[in-house]
């Protein structure tokens, strides 16, 4: 945490950060909660979650307009993805992955978030590690958090037994107190299943079925079952603090997810298929304009020309090629 | 026997000199690919670019070393933002390609055969 370079970069983030912190601090407080009780400040961080994901809404808003726009190019997509079909081997999936990407950009239809929001929230996350590490040490914040409230923040303990800046790994060797460890495993496990179901959501959901053939998709599949690992790492190793936020933002994370697979869901997921469903059992589903159902795309039109009868021999041998 | 003669009239680094060279930009490799393969999957695909940013970023620092590697990473993250249109965007190609790469990405001299 002493890399001058890092920290002159994270000093503005930081601030930020610690004013979003005291503010909702000083509102819990001024409505009657215990300045120094574990419980405000873990609002507190709960707020900083909010305040931060909420700022990030618009970003998530076009992402949803775009996503909505997808089903113009459908069509467009379905082609591409009929190109590739039952084609596994890496360069194809490459070629696929290209085209479909120059689809996005020339159709302006990029579903993607981009890479700007991930980067906005890991200096957060960052800054709140070096905040509760300095609170730790009574040391005072770069800005709002003066030496008095980073005391505060850092000693301040849940059920007055587990300081917030406490880690699983330090209650370990300080033989306790075991309340730090029994919090911390109960996060990594909350933080492991919400992500695991985010996750699967998206992926057995909310996927082509001709995306779910790729070799991508089984690599992340495999790494789905490696994810509580990386979150047991950090459970050990990571302050309490640091651990609710990062918690609070999956749970938000989720939310979003469960709203946008279930209303905006890709063409030709099961999840399209389910709202389909759903909305015409509610007699609600319009008969499509413009934009047609991916099955209702005519068969491309057979080759005039008549088929030469081919030798039986013959005929086995062109049965691989198409 | 065509191996001596190069070896002789080409100016080839001797190998160790070219993995000490070589040697800022694998530590990234291997530092890269360790985030690609735990953290990456944490969020799965956002990039809005073919290759993606860390991708992008593990292949320029391949052809290009370290510093300008990272530069052309750090200034692909910036242009990689909600306005903008995305697709294909491939590493600028060096002209001449003087190494190899191994399966897991490390880059060695061409001229060495898995030696070293």
């Amino acid at each position: 945490m002493e890399i001058p370079f890092i920290d002159t970069i994270l000093w503005p983030i930081k601030w930020v950060v610690e004013l979003i912190l005291v503010a909702w601090h000083w509102l819990f407080t001024a409505i009657g909660l215990d300045p120094a009780a574990g419980l405000t400040w873990v609002l507190s961080i709960v707020g900083l979650v909010i305040v931060v994901r909420a700022a990030l809404i618009p970003i998530f808003v076009r992402q949803i307009k775009s996503q909505r726009k997808m089903l113009e190019v459908a069509p467009q997509l379905k082609k591409i993805q009929d190109k590739y079909k039952g084609k596994k081997d890496q360069f194809s999936r490459e070629a696929m992955s290209r085209e479909t990407m120059e689809l996005y950009r020339k159709t302006g239809t990029n579903p993607l978030a981009s890479c700007l929001p991930l980067l906005l929230q890991m200096p957060i996350f960052f800054s709140l590690f070096s905040v509760l590490n300095n609170a730790q040490r009574g040391l005072a914040g770069v800005g709002p958090l003066d030496a008095t409230l980073g005391k505060q923040f850092g000693d301040a303990t849940l059920f007055g037994v587990a300081p917030l800046h406490d880690t699983f790994i330090g209650a370990w060797n300080a033989g306790g107190p075991w309340q730090v460890m029994l919090i911390a495993g109960l996060m990594v496990v909350l933080m492991t299943a919400s992500q695991f179901y985010t996750q699967l959501q998206i992926m057995s959901k909310n996927q082509s079925p001709e995306a779910k053939e790729s070799p991508m998709y089984k690599q992340q599949r495999i790494l789905l079952y490696l994810l509580p690992l990386v979150f047991v790492f950090s459970g050990v190793a990571f302050p309490l603090g640091v651990m609710f936020y990062w918690l609070t933002s999956n749970f938000w994370t989720m939310g979003q997810q469960f709203i946008v697979i279930r209303n905006m869901p890709t063409p030709g997921s099961e999840a399209a298929k389910a709202r389909e469903a759903r909305l015409a059992k509610k007699g609600k589903l319009e008969p499509k304009k413009g934009a047609p159902a991916i099955e209702e795309i005519p068969e491309p039109p057979k080759p005039t020309q008549r088929q030469q009868p081919v030798n039986k021999n013959r005929a086995k041998k062109q049965g691989g090629k198409k | 026997m065509m191996s001596t003669v190069t070896a002789a009239t080409a100016p080839v680094l001797p190998a160790w000199v070219a993995m000490i060279l070589l040697l800022p930009r694998n530590v990234a490799i291997v530092l890269l690919r360790g985030y690609r393969a735990v953290i990456s999957p944490l969020y799965g695909d956002v990039c809005r670019y073919y290759p993606s940013c860390s991708s992008y970023t593990l292949q320029a620092i391949q052809q290009r070393g370290l510093v300008v590697g990272s530069g052309l990473g750090i200034y692909r993250i910036v242009r990689c933002h909600p306005w903008a249109k995305g697709g294909v965007d491939d590493v600028p190609a060096v002209r001449r390609q003087k190494y190899r790469l191994t399966p897991f990405g490390f880059v060695v001299p061409a001229s060495s055969h898995g030696k070293g």
